[in-house]
């Protein structure tokens, strides 16, 4: 079963170059992938030392797919020792098949965010140092997050169940499937010989 | 059930007498699921590098796929020892996108910091308790935990469960204080001071205690905003920041309270924050208190995004309508993007969130402070011993629920 989610009317759907109007602290803006790194260490370098944290979100209707969400704070401390912390949102349309620089370099505190990203929506940060599945097993195929990936994983390979029937659990008959103690054994004895030989 | 976790190139290759040490993921001292690789000579971890996941539920992924309301009840599952934070962080979130923040009740507010501040006392007892059993101060858990279960009774009256109440909704919060609610809170307010100087008492000036926290894992200032620590870990490292003072919500620029820092970066500093922080929550809880009395509204009006109250259900036609239609189809949220953060008994808690204009969330990310708390593990273990990461795990606090989600 596929996502049955819309992508948002307007707005990020289909232009990214689109800004909406902030609804919370921060203040935001957009770069492009070229200028991504060079926009950040400037941000850095005025004082946001902090990658409070690093998101990223699926449109799949776009041709630039997704939309990295890099979320900046500074926190400086004033000369009466009173903390006045600033947030900074940055956005970054990145596309499926070009890599987006990596920020590890700027904060440590990215690896595991880009690690996590990779996992669950398969953009890839050229220069980090250890890119590799975090959440997801490592054998793991495919994108959790993304949005064509089904929310249920696929149908174990399984007898169909008997139809329930109240009078075939009582009475000692046969149901109508193998469902039956010998057919339990002889799975078990066919399992067990898979795993002997 | 366990996976191989493939090694990274640079433990394997190193030359020299080093070996690689796999502690856990069913290590006790873990406190979850965690898997440190530590690459150790002798007794000396010369890398660590912690395996995460163990837990991942895809709880990002769930919400998407579930109307507004009914996301916050696995949203509240993250972080399981704190679960009314998860749920206050996305309540706000949510308002600040249907642009209702301003209808919010001052009594639901009020309630709101009460349940908050309760939360983050019993999520420092259980940090705090197991804490003290990894070092071998066994006694301090059960002091801790009886604390806890007093607060989780409180929860379980208001809310009507002890772990996940669910008790903070989008628009208010769901039923007024019950009957007796503030004896029992009044009692516990009593207790409290008792119950704090025996932590300490315990704790604080033991010699053992001293030994194994001082000095081990030190995290520096410059470290903690490379690793984007948040919470008692930051604050511990000498940066006053907390979410409350900084970016106020539910009205918690109207109470007086402190934020505790320590210069020193230590496990024991952050012990220490966390002890003082419970005497400040409780300072709020007390200040909360004397409003208590006053009735009010606990939820907002509109009726569009709150059910009207129960007993109008049967007596308006409309009030049935907007139940009906809240209970089967949701509502819809503007279509937007929005950040809000709580301080978390952990640290900044905070959720992205972008709206379609469905009655479904698009996205929902997490800012999970556990995670990153515990990534500054890779930089402070290399160089103690194998038993002091047991430590270092203890005072970062980390909740598997919130890290892997």
């Amino acid at each position: 079963m596929p996502s049955t989610q819309v992508p948002p009317l307007g707005g990020y759907a289909t232009d990214p170059t689109a800004v909406r109007p902030p609804l919370d602290d921060a203040h935001i803006e957009r770069v492009e992938v070229a200028g991504l790194h060079a926009r950040l260490a400037t941000l850095r370098d005025e004082g946001f030392t902090m990658l409070s944290d690093l998101g990223a979100v699926d449109y799949p209707e776009r041709a630039l797919r997704f939309d990295l969400v890099y979320h900046l704070l500074a926190i400086p401390v004033n000369a009466d020792g009173v903390v006045r912390p600033k947030r900074v949102r940055v956005l970054c349309a990145a596309a499926l098949d070009v890599p987006v620089p990596t920020v590890t370099d700027l904060w440590q505190s990215a690896d595991w965010a880009e690690r996590e990203i990779f996992d669950l929506f398969g953009i890839v940060f050229s220069g980090h140092p250890d890119l590799r599945r975090i959440q997801m097993p490592h054998e793991w195929e495919g994108y959790p997050l993304r949005k064509d990936y089904p929310v249920r994983g696929p149908a174990r390979d399984r007898a169909p169940r008997p139809p329930f029937s109240l009078k075939s659990n009582v009475t000692a008959g046969t149901p109508p499937s193998g469902n039956t103690l010998q057919a339990l054994q002889e799975e078990v004895k066919r399992v067990r010989g898979e795993a002997g030989a | 059930m366990t996976m191989s976790a493939p090694l990274t190139p640079d433990i394997v290759s190193h030359e020299g007498n080093s070996m690689v040490l796999s502690m856990g993921p069913q290590h006790p001292s873990t406190h979850g699921v965690l898997q440190l690789m530590l690459q150790i000579e002798g007794e000396t971890v010369l890398t660590c590098d912690p395996e995460i996941g163990y837990l991942h539920t895809g709880i990002e992924k769930s919400a998407e796929n579930l109307f507004w309301s009914q996301a916050q009840t696995v949203i509240e599952r993250m972080d399981y020892l704190a679960p009314e934070s998860n749920s206050l962080c996305y309540a706000l979130a949510v308002e600040r996108l249907l642009g209702i923040t301003d209808d919010i009740p001052v009594r639901a507010n009020r309630i709101r910091i009460l349940i908050a501040e309760l939360t983050r006392i019993a999520s420092h007892c259980v940090q705090l308790g197991t804490h003290g059993i990894d070092l071998g101060a066994i006694s301090v858990f059960f002091y801790c935990f009886d604390l806890r279960e007093n607060i989780l009774d409180l929860q379980e009256h208001a809310g009507g469960a002890r772990m996940h109440p669910n008790y903070v909704r989008i628009g208010g919060v769901n039923g007024d204080l019950p009957q007796g609610f503030l004896d029992r809170l009044d009692d516990l307010i009593k207790k409290f001071p008792g119950r704090m100087r025996d932590l300490r008492g315990l704790l604080q000036a033991n010699p053992i205690f001293q030994d194994r926290t001082i000095d081990v894992g030190i995290l520096s200032r410059e470290q903690a905003l490379q690793w984007n620590c948040t919470g008692p870990v930051l604050r511990a490292s000498g940066i006053a920041y907390d979410v409350r003072r900084a970016f106020p919500y539910c009205g918690y620029e109207n109470y007086d309270f402190d934020i505790p820092v320590r210069q020193e970066g230590d496990a024991y500093a952050r012990f220490l924050v966390r002890l003082d922080e419970m005497e400040e929550s409780m300072r709020i809880i007390e200040q909360v208190r004397q409003h208590l009395n006053e009735p009010g509204p606990i939820m907002t009006t509109n009726t569009k995004v709150a059910a009207p109250p129960k007993e109008t259900i049967a007596l308006s036609m409309e009030a049935l309508i907007h139940h009906f239609k809240i209970v089967s189809e949701g509502f819809r949220v503007p279509p937007g993007d929005v950040y809000q953060a709580v301080e978390g008994p952990r640290g900044e808690l905070g959720f992205y969130i972008v709206s379609s204009g469905e009655n479904k969330p698009y996205r929902v990310r997490t800012r999970p402070p556990s995670l990153y708390n515990l990534q500054a593990l890779k930089g402070i273990a290399p160089g103690n011993f194998i038993a002091d990461t047991v430590v270092m795990i203890g005072s970062l606090d980390p909740v598997f629920g919130e890290v892997d989600r």
